[in-house]
């Protein structure tokens, strides 16, 4: 489905993508994740046509993107993080419109627009201007709007930032609906537990680069640590650097976050006191991670990127 | 696709009230206000000036005298006594121009021919007078007394005169009755037979050009948030490409432009006559019409795009493109006609794209000429309007790729 081979895109002298290396299979939930800065918004441009590269190949659905961007964008869709639609339009005219931008007429238009409304649950909002509607109900016609020219590919950019816990499960199942029907579904997010809850693969970039690529269940149980995480509050990334300098298998995630490699009571008593003697309040203490988040933090921290 | 375009532009324009009371409305508020205001300017028929006699004299030739300056259609008359100086400078304050007193004896040592020195006559003129206006009150008042005098001289000379001259003279002198239209025939550079430029002919035009440029309102307006919102985004990742993108925003306002100017056509030639103004009458030339349009929308919408790609925020777009807008607007002669301006200020105005969309519709509307005359103004105005949108394109491609 999707080949990405020494992929590098530079903004000045800023390496954005340093030969990065991907490939996503036909059919799946493809979680992307990433620190801030890390690439992640610079691949889906680029991936969705809207970004040149300085080198690299790419195929997307059997095609080579330098060759043929219009017909990759033909059957593939880009749902934007930011609410891409007209507040001034119904619900109803917002769909005819990007409709008719993708020249979709007679029987293809009518089951697609179909299609996208019910499985968006849109049906009785149809004549509502948009800019009327709650949060997650925007959400839904940002993803309704996607679905239109019914992709083999979707690009989902942070599709449940501040909405409701309804609307997010509304659109988890969307997306997962969207599998159901063979559609591949690149899924970038924040939210780590939404990562692990419908992605089926996941990737981790930092840096430019793919630092681990996997599917998920085998991910986790590689990973599975008996790791603690420290959530802190007054402390400083220089002061924590001096802290794990002087502690084994101690990282410095961020500039309020430690995580502990191997839990033990007395290494994490010991450690309390260290962080009571430097003033350090401590927030929250999280026990057992075995999920995502542990894995996310331990590949990233090196780089102290926020999640 | 196109037609997705412009539907979508027509339906955000159409619930944008802002939009359309700056398109529709204040242009055609301007036009009602300033055609009425200017009408009396345009008209022949109306008084300019108003004023009173104070004759002091009381003879049949300073009775006469008042009588000279009625003759003038432009001149009226206000009957009312002001038999004092208190009076008089009231009267000026408020609703005359001018006060002509006739002391009592002027007539008479008029008639004798002496120097008259303490019995001259007294012009009183309102402070606020144009001076145009005094020069040619006075210019028929000392009319109306050279008229006096030759009367005078000719009542003298009569008795001395034998018959045969004075048939003569009477024969010579017919022509001093006849009335001004006999001797003088009046013709305004252009127009059909019979017709007058009017303040309507005047202010359509100008607030049509000043209209048609506040398209920089709404198309920077939807543009900015278009681009803020990311759907602008969405269109190029659903293969709409910049060129597209922009037709899509040329076309509906080069509709929308075209549907204000017939709809400012509209109320020149319905609605104004209502409040008692006259009647816009259209020239010669529909095609120049459309010349002239289209130079000028093309123009206005290539700055609407340039400001729109160049600033962020909705802010930054209405404040600089209203601000634009009224500078082209004060310096091409929409608020101020050219002709009042000094001689650099006139070289200013031959800068600004709304001169030359005024100078074609003038062209049009009040000199009555044909499509060839606006040619100049079309090209130049196309030529601008081109050059803005490929501006606007390339700063668009711009950021779009550094996004």
């Amino acid at each position: 489905m999707i080949a990405i081979k020494n992929l590098s895109k530079f903004y000045g002298d800023i390496r954005a993508l340093d030969q990065l290396e991907l490939k996503i299979g036909r059919g799946v939930i493809f979680g992307l994740l990433g620190p801030n800065g890390a690439g992640k918004t610079t691949l889906v441009s680029i991936m969705n046509g809207l970004l040149d590269f300085d080198a690299g190949e790419i195929e997307i659905l059997g095609l080579e993107l330098k060759a043929n961007p219009g017909a990759i964008r033909r059957r593939s869709a880009f749902i934007p993080q930011a609410l891409a639609l007209y507040d001034n339009l119904s619900v109803i005219e917002n769909l005819r419109f990007f409709a008719g931008i993708q020249k979709l007429s007679g029987a293809v238009l009518r089951a697609n627009l179909d299609y996208a409304i019910s499985v968006n649950r849109l049906e009785g909002m149809l004549n509502q201007r948009a800019g009327t509607l709650s949060g997650g109900q925007k959400r839904r016609l940002n993803i309704a709007i996607g679905l239109l020219n019914n992709p083999e590919l979707l690009y989902f950019d942070e599709p449940t930032v501040g909405i409701d816990p309804e609307s997010r499960n509304q659109i988890l199942e969307t997306i997962r609906a969207c599998k159901d029907d063979a559609k591949t579904v690149i899924y970038t997010s924040h939210y780590l537990p939404e990562i692990e809850k419908i992605c089926d693969e996941v990737a981790i970039i930092d840096h430019g680069r793919i630092v681990l690529q996997g599917r998920l269940e085998s991910l986790l149980q590689e990973e599975k640590t008996d790791a603690v995480i420290f959530t802190l509050l007054n402390s400083s990334r220089p002061q924590l650097e001096v802290i794990a300098g002087r502690y084994e298998d101690l990282e410095v995630v961020d500039g309020a976050t430690l995580l502990l490699a191997r839990q033990s009571a007395v290494r994490i008593g010991h450690l309390l006191e260290i962080l009571e003697r430097e003033k350090i309040a401590v927030k929250e203490i999280r026990y057992g991670t075995t999920d995502l988040e542990a894995l996310f933090l331990r590949l990233t921290a090196a780089g102290g990127a926020d999640v | 696709m196109f037609k997705a375009l412009l539907i979508k532009e027509f339906r955000l324009i159409l619930r944008d009230k802002q939009a359309l009371a700056a398109l529709f409305i204040m242009p055609a508020i301007f036009i009602l206000i300033m055609s009425m205001a200017l009408k009396d300017t345009f008209n022949s028929e109306r008084s300019l000036v108003d004023y009173a006699v104070v004759d002091l004299d009381k003879t049949a030739e300073s009775a006469a005298l008042g009588s000279f300056l009625k003759v003038d259609k432009g001149l009226h008359e206000e009957k009312i006594s002001l038999t004092d100086a208190a009076g008089r400078q009231t009267a000026l304050r408020g609703e005359l121009d001018f006060v002509v007193e006739i002391p009592a004896g002027f007539t008479a040592e008029l008639g004798q021919g002496v120097a008259l020195g303490p019995r001259r006559l007294k012009l009183y003129a309102a402070a606020d007078i144009k001076k145009e206006m005094l020069e040619l009150f006075q210019a028929r008042l000392l009319n109306g007394v050279q008229q006096l005098r030759l009367e005078n001289l000719r009542k003298e000379l009569t008795p001395l005169l034998s018959e045969a001259v004075l048939t003569l003279a009477a024969d010579k002198f017919k022509g001093f009755e006849l009335p001004p239209e006999a001797l003088l025939k009046l013709s305004f550079n252009g127009r059909f037979k019979g017709q007058r430029p009017t303040s309507t002919q005047q202010s359509v035009p100008s607030w049509i050009v000043f209209g048609m440029f506040f398209v920089i309102i709404p198309l920077s307006t939807i543009f900015i948030g278009e681009r803020r919102q990311n759907t602008l985004l969405r269109l190029r990742a659903m293969n709409v490409s910049t060129p597209a993108l922009l037709l899509g925003k040329i076309v509906p306002y080069i509709l929308i432009n075209q549907l204000q100017m017939w709809l400012m056509i509209a109320v020149g030639m319905y609605v104004v006559p209502l409040f008692g103004a006259e009647a816009l009458t259209l020239g010669r030339s529909i095609s120049g019409l459309f010349l002239v349009s289209f130079g000028l929308s093309l123009t206005a919408v290539g700055t609407a795009m340039l400001i729109a790609v160049v600033f962020d925020t909705v802010e930054q777009a209405t404040t600089i493109g209203g601000i634009i807008n009224i500078l082209l607007g004060a310096v091409g002669g929409v608020m101020v006609p050219t002709f009042y301006m000094p001689k650099v200020m006139q070289s200013l105005a031959g800068m600004s794209p709304m001169a030359w969309g005024l100078d074609g519709f003038l062209d049009l509307f009040l000199r009555g000429l044909g499509p060839q005359a606006v040619l100049p103004e079309f090209g130049k105005l196309v030529f601008l309007g081109l050059f803005l949108l490929c501006l606007a394109g390339v700063i668009f491609e711009r950021k779009v790729k550094s996004l």
